[in-house]
């Protein structure tokens, strides 16, 4: 298993959010998970990243992560991109999306391969390399969030609702985007947060929907689907 | 006023202005990052001003030559940052940064208590000086005016390097970037693999090298006695919160302003002197509560 859950409880502050949560991705597996607003889609991707309290058991790779230092997580290949795209507004797009492989200590070498992959995916990312972090759009810098999480993300991959706010233009290449990256490395996994299940149809392997802090298995979806 | 009256006043001014400059850079730095305002940061001033007159009047006595003093500053700055910074954040402060502003205050002015206890228990009650290391630089004439060149060139000098070094430092290399990012958004931060525990020991430790090289600067231009800390920590506050706090470069013009008005207030109406450091304070917060520079939405450094 890539990612497992065995009754996971999470709590931000001293208020529970997250309630006995027991679930497990494979390798490679495309999950959305769909719920309305406040359902706890932002916890739970929180939660994997370690931001909120919590009890149980989570396993990443085979090796528990829930007591694990939340800066030492993305180390072992975990990408976030945050539901309000958080870029760093002293820094260029460019070194927003450099940050996570210094941060990491990768070489020079290796941070440059990371980089072309992630202009690869987001070719538009690298005309506005050098502008401000703090000056591009909303749906722009849902694409810099992602190719920031694509630094360290070799293994996984969250996404809390990428699509919010997006034109429909933009959405047609934010989704494009997601096709080029499962494209280019098979064995990644991804996990995308939705409230809206339209925008993600046809999209994933698997739908877990998540209600009240619970997650419960989602009617299967397949391509054929997609309209 | 004649020439020779306002070019003293405004050599004293410059002079004064780099060592408070020096002490609030470190202030801000703190500030900006951690989100703590520091009081404790006036004794690290007057412990790095201690531990510089001791170290320097040891290794002279043993027959060094006078120039030494300033690697010996350097030293003693980097002692007490490591020494006494480290463990005050590791053990003490890293335990409240959740916690309420007023406590986090609280805190940090029971070990400037502590502290300023500590000095009297090291060094004593009476009054230090020593001076070899101003007078191994000699004095320069301008306009007939005669003046040290360790206060004239060498204290501006070193703040100057020290306020290009830090902007550089922060935006440029890498460390820096990692303090930046973390400043301003610390989760987002977390969440792409800084560790903010590592980032805030090191601002912290940074932070109180400023406060203790301040102090060994200042320690051949004056005598060292107890209450320089607590002096020294008003004055810097002056500083940092009339730019606006966690500005760098606000914290060098706001430092020059209350270095020169207070010199120039020595020589025209000495009888308020010290109080004019506040009341540009007062007047720039009246106008502007968020300080010169200060902007109260965003989170920089
Ligand atoms: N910082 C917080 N403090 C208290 N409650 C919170 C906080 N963040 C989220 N919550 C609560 O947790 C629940 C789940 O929130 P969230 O995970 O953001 O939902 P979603 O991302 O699905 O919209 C909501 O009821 C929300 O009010
Ligand atoms: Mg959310």
């Amino acid at each position: 298993m890539m990612l497992s859950f065995k009754d996971v409880s999470a709590s931000i502050g001293i208020i529970p959010i997250l309630r006995g949560l027991d679930v497990e991705i494979p390798q490679s597996q495309t999950v959305a998970m769909i719920g309305r607003n406040g359902a706890g889609k932002t916890t739970f991707l929180r939660t994997i990243m370690g931001f909120t309290r919590t009890t149980g058991e989570i396993r990443f790779d085979g090796k528990r992560i829930d007591t694990l230092h939340p800066p030492k997580r993305p180390g072992l290949g975990i990408g976030y991109a945050p539901e309000d795209r958080r870029l760093f507004s002293a820094f260029t797009v460019e070194e927003n999306i450099l940050l996570p492989a210094q941060a990491a200590g990768l070489d020079q070498a290796e941070t440059q391969k990371r980089l072309d992959r992630a202009y690869e995916i987001l070719p538009e990312l690298r005309e506005m390399a050098g502008r401000p972090g703090g000056q591009v759009s909303g749906g722009q810098g849902k694409m810099v969030a992602l190719a920031r999480a694509l630094m360290l993300g070799r293994k996984l991959v969250l996404l809390d609702e990428p699509f919010q706010g997006l034109a429909p233009a933009l959405a047609q290449r934010y989704s494009e985007a997601l096709r080029a990256l499962r494209d280019s490395d098979r064995s990644v996994t991804l996990i995308i947060t939705e409230s809206n299940p339209a925008l993600l149809r046809g999209f994933a392997d698997r739908t877990l929907v998540i209600e009240r802090g619970e997650i419960a298995e989602g009617a299967p979806q397949t391509e054929g689907e997609s309209a | 006023m004649n020439l020779t009256t306002f070019l003293l006043a405004l050599f004293d001014g410059v002079s004064y202005a780099a060592l408070v400059f020096i002490v609030a850079l470190g202030l801000t730095l703190i500030f900006g990052v951690m989100r703590i305002l520091n009081v404790a940061h006036g004794s690290l001033y007057a412990i790095g001003a201690y531990a510089t007159v001791s170290l320097v009047g040891w290794v002279l006595a043993l027959g060094a030559a006078p120039i030494l003093a300033f690697p010996l500053m350097i030293v003693s700055a980097i002692l007490v940052g490591v020494l006494i910074g480290g463990p005050v954040e590791y053990l003490l402060l890293r335990r409240i940064y959740d916690k309420p502003e007023v406590l986090q205050l609280l805190v940090t002015f029971a070990v400037f208590m502590i502290l300023e206890d500590v000095q009297r228990l090291v060094w004593g009650t009476q009054p230090y000086f020593e001076a070899q290391a101003l007078r191994a630089l000699g004095n320069v004439t301008v306009f007939g005016v005669t003046y040290t060149v360790y206060q004239l060139i060498l204290l501006p000098l070193v703040a100057l390097t020290l306020l290009v070094g830090l902007r550089f430092f922060l935006r440029r290399t890498v460390t820096g970037k990692l303090i930046t990012a973390t400043t301003e958004d610390r989760e987002a931060a977390q969440s792409i693999g800084i560790d903010a525990d590592r980032v805030f020991l090191l601002t912290f430790v940074m932070g109180a090298i400023l406060a203790g090289l301040g102090g060994a600067l200042a320690s051949p231009t004056t005598s060292i006695l107890p209450g320089m800390g607590a002096d020294m920590i008003v004055l810097s506050f002056a500083v940092v919160a009339t730019a606006g706090l966690g500005q760098i470069e606000g914290a060098a013009i706001a430092a020059l302003m209350i270095g020169m008005g207070r010199s120039f207030a020595i020589y025209i109406w000495p009888e308020v002197a010290v109080l004019v450091p506040y009341l540009i304070m007062v007047l720039v917060l009246l106008v502007r509560p968020e300080g010169l520079f200060g902007s109260p939405a965003a989170r920089k450094i």
